[in-house]
């Protein structure tokens, strides 16, 4: 769906991207990882349409980016890091005009899906100035969305919210995935990565130097993170003896925390029962290997 | 399509927008005290006239009350246009509103109309609402429609110019008192251009904002003044578009 061969962009002196080489499958959820000033919003903003660039080539559903940009924009929906509203309109006329200069087919019934589909009909007469910074970013995903892309390319959709509305938005772009659309989202928060989206590409100082699927990235190593109610020295050992457990630390107040060489949650569960077990979660290796190719260790 | 649409949002967005509203109530306010102190000089004038066993023909309302007052609207005009162009582009580089018409499936060219045609439309109505000074004229005495009309031209022109200024300027910042200054400062320029050259013939003098406006008022249009706005209009609508694109190369 979407291909980027050799894509280079220079501001004056500055290199923002180096020959970037990545392509996107339809349907995929593509995570953009890597530190702020990588060149994920510039790589972004040329699929987008809105940056040219200075050499390389981009397609988008096989159409030049460079050569057709009207097609190429009404395939695309795109959010920008600071969604782009205008405040002195409501939701739902602020959207109107969105469909119609995005051309959208039947905007009336566009807008009212797209309001519907991201949960926006509590506040849809509202003036966006008077709306939380969650809805906020709703409503610039419901603009990305109005003209029904093929292609939806999220720059750090859930920057700068609290964590409830982070797993909101999450949630909401998960629901996205239709298998038809095309999902390019960038981040540098890894749960969200690993909670959304299919595959990673890594990139830093404007070059990728990393890409794959989790697994691919990550390797087979997963943390668990354990907590149970009544923390005693058989559970300890219970755990120390599951397939493939390297370490288990034991951190006091019932917290464990297991090094395994594969995904050894259910058997950690079954054994943390009957210790009456209270939260379990796992990270995989993945943090460790983005800070390795993004020189943060 | 997507021209009127933009143009739709701008002349809301002029609308709903305090600033909007300060033009319009403003240029209403001192048109309208301007016409009152026209027609107290006219009246007096008339009054001195009939009682002078010298005095011929009663002052014409055209060239004693309409034209005058003319020109003290294009004047506040210079002062007030560059207030509403001021937000165009420097306004949505702030907002960050830009690239959502930048990735919209429509051109740049009709990015630059549509808010171009919005804000003179703001203009538009900011001119009908002065059509009750012709209406009364109209009641009580005979004006003449082909300076009525001149007038409206000229003053619409020249309002299209100076917003067509303004687009320009606010395209070149995201600081809106940046943009007003230098709109302010280039209409006063092309103002005071016309007065600079003694000669009438001199390049000052053409390119001097009274020039291609005094014939106009009176009612007769030439070619050579629609030139000069139109092509005042097509300079600044090009330039405009050339620095978008110059954004997207940056």
């Amino acid at each position: 769906m979407i291909q980027v061969k050799q894509l280079t962009k220079n501001y004056g002196a500055t290199l923002a991207i180096d020959k970037l080489d990545f392509q996107v499958e339809k349907g995929e959820i593509v995570g953009f990882l890597g530190p702020n000033g990588a060149g994920k919003s510039t790589t972004m903003r040329i699929l987008a349409g809105s940056l040219s660039a200075s050499s390389g080539e981009a397609m988008v559903g096989g159409v030049d980016v460079f050569n057709d940009p009207r097609k190429v924009k009404s395939m695309v929906g795109y959010l920008p890091e600071f969604p782009p509203l205008y405040t002195d309109m409501t939701v739902r006329s602020y959207l109107r005009f969105c469909a119609r200069i995005k051309r959208a087919d039947e905007p009336k019934k566009a807008v009212e899906r797209v309001i519907d589909q991201v949960g926006l009909t509590k506040v849809a007469h509202r003036l966006i100035d008077h709306l939380s910074k969650g809805f906020r970013q709703r409503v610039g995903i419901a603009q990305a969305l109005v003209h029904s892309p093929s292609v939806l390319i999220l720059d750090e959709p859930a920057s700068g919210l609290d964590p409830a509305q982070r797993v909101e938005i999450r949630s909401l772009v998960k629901g996205l995935s239709d298998g038809e659309t095309t999902v390019i989202l960038s981040t540098h928060v890894l749960p969200e990565v690993e909670a959304v989206c299919d595959r990673v590409v890594i990139i830093n100082k404007g070059l990728i130097v990393g890409q794959g699927s989790m697994d691919q990235l990550a390797g087979s190593g997963t943390s668990v993170n354990l907590r149970v109610a009544r923390p005693d020295e058989a559970l300890l050992q219970r755990l120390k003896d599951v397939d493939d457990v390297s370490v288990v630390s034991d951190l006091g107040d019932g917290k464990y925390t297991i090094a395994a060489g594969s995904d050894v949650r259910e058997e950690v569960a079954r054994r943390a029962v009957d210790a009456g077990l209270l939260e379990l979660g796992a990270s995989r290796a993945l943090e460790d290997t983005y800070l390795k190719l993004t020189g943060g260790e | 399509m997507a021209i009127l649409h933009i143009a739709w949002r701008e002349l809301r967005a002029l609308f709903s927008t305090a600033i909007g509203w300060m033009v319009l109530c403003g240029f209403l306010s001192i048109t309208g005290v301007l016409w009152f102190i026209w027609l107290a000089e006219y009246a007096d004038q008339q009054a001195k006239m009939a009682f002078n066993p010298y005095g011929g023909a009663s002052l014409s309302v055209t060239e004693a009350l309409l034209i005058p007052w003319f020109g003290n609207c294009a004047l506040i005009l210079i002062f007030m246009a560059p207030a509403l162009s001021m937000r165009m582009f420097a306004e949505e580089y702030k907002q960050r509103t830009m690239e959502l018409l930048f990735t919209s499936p429509i051109s740049t060219l009709e990015i630059v109309l549509g808010k171009y045609l919005g804000t003179v439309c703001f203009a538009v109505v900011m001119l009908l609402c002065t059509a009750h000074v012709p209406a009364t004229l109209y009641y009580w005495g005979q004006p003449e429609f082909g300076a009525v009309a001149g007038s409206y031209l000229a003053t619409f022109l020249l309002a299209s110019l100076i917003i067509a200024m303004g687009m320009f300027c606010s395209s070149m910042t995201t600081n809106q008192v940046v943009a007003l200054s230098m709109s302010f400062a280039a209409s006063l320029v092309l103002w005071v251009a016309a007065f600079a050259g003694s000669d009438p013939d001199a390049l000052l003098s053409h390119i001097g904002l009274t020039t291609h406006l005094q014939e106009m008022y009176g009612g007769s249009v030439r070619l050579s003044d629609l030139v000069y706005f139109g092509t005042g209009i097509l300079v600044f609508i090009f330039a405009t578009h050339q620095r978008l694109e110059s954004h997207r190369w940056s």
